[in-house]
C-alpha cells in the first residue's frame, strides 16, 4: 500500500526506521502522521537511541533531549522529517 | 538490632544531588524525607513510580524510615502492575507527575518539596534485616517472581562495589547515570553507590550522546558515568566530546572488548563492568580491556553443586544458583560461558522464554506460538523474534495483546505469522529448527522488498 501523499524525505526516513529497528513492515505502511512511540508504531527508548544514531550518521543531525522541540520531533514520521530537514548538515 | 545508616558521610551542607545545575544539600534531602515520612499512609508496601532520580530516592528513604517495602515492578505493563498489586494488596503509589496505578491510593512526592529546613536532621538508621525493596523478574511460571532485598544486602553490595572501584568516602566525585533507578543495577549503582559513600549523584537520566555530554558537563569534575553498552556505542559512534570522566561503569549486557578499548581511548578513561542478577545483586566486576576474567566482590563466594554453581554471601539469606554457565579461575574469579537456555537478557531486562511463551499462548486466537532469541549479531541489543499460528488474527493484533502482558522490551521484532511451527515427531521445537525457519522467512522478506 504505497502512500501517495508521502514526501520523498518521508519515504527515505521510513526506510531508515524499518532497517535500523529491524521492523517487519513495508516502509510505505508507516503513516506520516501515525505516532512512532507508545501505541502507534510501539517504539521505546532503546529504539529512540538507535534511531538517533542512524539519523546522525545519515543526516548529521544530533538529537538531544533538552531540545524544546524534542517531543514534537518524535511525534510522527512527518514531524521527524521536518526536524531533519531543518537541522541536517549532510 | 543491627542497623545501617541511610546515608554515608555527607556534610549537612554537602551536595547530595544535582538537578538542573543546582545542588541539593544533604540537609534539604533529610528535611524533605522527614516531611514525606509524616504524609505516607499506614501501608506495608509502596510502588514508587517517580521518574526523577532524586525524588525517587526521597520516596525510597521515607518508605525505609516508615518500615515499608518498595516494590520495583519489571515494567509498566498494566497487567504486570495489576498482578503485583493482587499479591501485595496493602500497597500505595508514590508519584512525581505521572498517573499512579489503577485502584491504588497515590501520594505525590513533590508534596514534601520546600519543606522547612529549620533544625537539625539526624541521618536515620535502618534495620539491616528490613526488606527494603522487592525486585521482580519474570519467572518461568508466568507470574512476576519477587526477589526481596534487605537493607543490609543493598548497603553491603554498594560498599563492596565502591571499594572494588577505589571509591573512598572523602573524595568528591559525582555519579551521572543513564540507567533507570527502578532497575536493580540502576538502584545499586546510581543511588546506593553514591549515597553510601557520601557522594553526589545527578538526578537526570540522559539518553542521547549529546544529553550524556551536557549532563556530565553540568556537574563539577570529577565524574563517574554509569551506563550500558548501548549508550557507550552511541557515544563512541558519534565521537561525542565527553568531559573528563574518572571511569565508566557498564552493565546490563556484555560489553564487547573492542568497544571498551575505543571508549577508553576516546574518552581518556577506564571502563569497568559489573556483573549481577536480580536474585543476588551485583556480584563481580572486571576492567573490560584486561580480559574475560570476572573478580568476585569481597564476601561473595562460589561453590560447585551437581550441575551448577551456587553463590553465597553473608548478606544473602541462602545460597543463590548462578544463572549463567561459568568456569572458576581460582577461588575468587570466573569466566562467563553463556546463558542458561531459558533466560534472555534484552537491554538489561532479564526474562524467561518459558514465561514469554506461556503469555503468548494465552492470547485469545493464538493456536501455537514461540519466542526465539536469534543468533547474536554485532548490535549491543538483540531483540527477540516470535513465530505464531493464529488464523484470523493479524500480527498487529497479537502485538497489541502482548503489549498489555509483557515488558515492551520483549516484544518480538519481528513477529511472523506462520501456518504451523516446525515441531518434531515428539512435539518438541528445537532451537535449530526455529533458526532455520527464521532464515527462510528472512529470505522471503528480502524477496518482498
Amino acid at each position: 500500500m504505497a502512500l501517495t501523499d508521502a514526501l520523498p524525505i518521508e519515504t527515505e526516513v521510513a526506510k531508515l526506521i524499518v532497517q535500523t529497528l529491524n521492523l517487519k513492515i513495508d516502509p510505505a505502511q508507516i503513516q506520516p502522521e501515525q505516532p512512532l512511540f507508545g501505541e502507534g508504531l510501539g517504539l521505546d527508548s532503546i529504539d529512540a537511541l538507535e534511531l538517533s544514531l542512524a539519523i546522525s550518521q545519515s543526516y548529521g543531525y544530533q538529537i538531544r533531549s533538552d531540545d524544546p522541540e524534542i517531543v514534537a520531533t518524535f511525534a510522527s514520521l512527518r514531524s521527524l522529517c521536518k526536524s531533519i530537514e531543518k537541522n541536517r548538515t549532510k | 538490632m543491627s542497623t545501617a545508616a541511610l546515608l554515608g558521610p555527607y556534610h549537612p551542607d554537602g551536595t547530595l544531588a544535582w538537578t538542573n545545575g543546582s545542588p541539593i544539600t544533604c540537609h534539604r534531602f533529610l528535611s524533605e524525607v522527614a516531611t514525606l515520612v509524616d504524609r505516607l499512609p499506614e501501608k506495608s508496601t509502596v510502588i514508587n513510580l517517580a521518574e526523577d532520580r532524586y525524588r525517587f530516592f526521597v520516596g525510597l528513604a521515607a518508605a525505609l524510615v516508615r518500615g515499608q517495602t518498595t516494590l520495583l515492578p519489571p515494567g509498566r505493563a498494566p497487567k504486570v502492575l495489576t498482578q503485583i498489586v493482587e499479591d501485595y494488596d496493602d500497597s500505595y503509589c508514590l508519584i512525581d507527575g505521572q498517573a499512579g496505578v489503577a485502584g491504588l491510593p497515590s501520594v505525590h512526592i513533590l508534596s514534601a518539596y520546600g519543606s522547612s529546613e529549620e533544625g537539625q536532621h539526624v541521618v536515620p538508621q535502618i534495620p539491616t534485616n528490613h526488606t527494603a525493596v522487592v525486585a521482580f523478574t519474570s519467572g518461568s511460571t508466568g507470574t512476576p517472581r519477587p526477589n526481596p532485598k534487605t537493607w543490609g544486602s543493598l548497603v553491603a553490595v554498594a560498599r563492596h562495589t565502591g571499594a572494588r572501584l577505589g571509591l573512598t568516602p572523602t573524595e568528591n566525585v559525582t555519579v551521572v547515570a543513564t540507567v533507570p533507578h527502578q532497575h536493580m543495577f540502576g538502584l545499586e549503582t546510581s543511588l546506593l553507590l553514591p549515597t553510601q559513600f557520601g557522594l553526589p549523584f545527578h538526578t537526570g537520566r540522559p539518553l542521547y550522546p549529546e544529553d550524556v555530554r551536557s549532563t556530565l558537563g553540568s556537574v563539577p569534575p570529577r565524574r563517574i558515568l554509569v551506563t550500558t553498552p548501548l549508550h557507550i556505542k552511541a557515544c563512541v559512534t558519534e565521537r561525542t566530546r565527553l568531559p573528563g570522566i574518572e571511569f565508566i561503569l557498564s552493565a546490563t549486557a556484555p560489553l564487547p572488548m573492542a568497544l571498551a578499548q575505543q571508549a577508553e581511548t576516546l574518552f581518556d578513561t577506564k571502563v569497568y563492568e559489573v556483573y549481577g542478577f536480580a536474585e543476588a545483586g551485583s556480584v563481580a566486576t572486571r576492567r573490560t580491556v584486561a580480559g574475560d576474567i570476572w573478580q568476585l566482590l569481597d564476601r561473595v563466594s562460589l561453590s560447585k553443586e551437581s550441575d551448577h554453581y551456587s553463590l553465597r554471601a553473608d548478606y544473602l539469606p541462602e545460597p543463590v544458583p548462578f544463572p549463567d554457565h561459568i568456569s572458576l579461575k581460582g577461588s575468587r574469579a570466573f569466566v562467563l560461558h553463556g546463558r542458561n537456555a531459558d533466560l534472555v537478557n534484552i537491554a538489561g531486562h532479564r526474562g524467561s522464554l518459558g514465561d514469554l511463551n506461556q503469555k503468548l499462548n494465552e492470547i485469545e486466537g493464538v493456536r501455537d506460538g514461540v519466542f526465539l532469541f536469534p543468533e547474536k549479531d554485532e548490535d549491543p541489543v538483540t531483540r527477540l523474534m516470535a513465530f505464531v499460528v493464529a488464523p484470523g488474527k493479524s500480527a498487529d493484533q497479537i502485538l497489541g495483546d502482548l503489549r498489555t502482558v509483557i515488558d515492551p522490551v520483549f516484544l518480538p521484532r519481528p513477529l511472523y505469522l506462520v501456518p504451523n511451527l516446525p515441531r518434531n515427531e515428539t512435539g518438541k521445537l528445537t532451537r535449530e529448527s526455529l533458526l532455520e525457519l527464521a532464515r527462510q522467512l528472512r529470505c522471503e522478506d528480502h524477496r518482498d522488498i
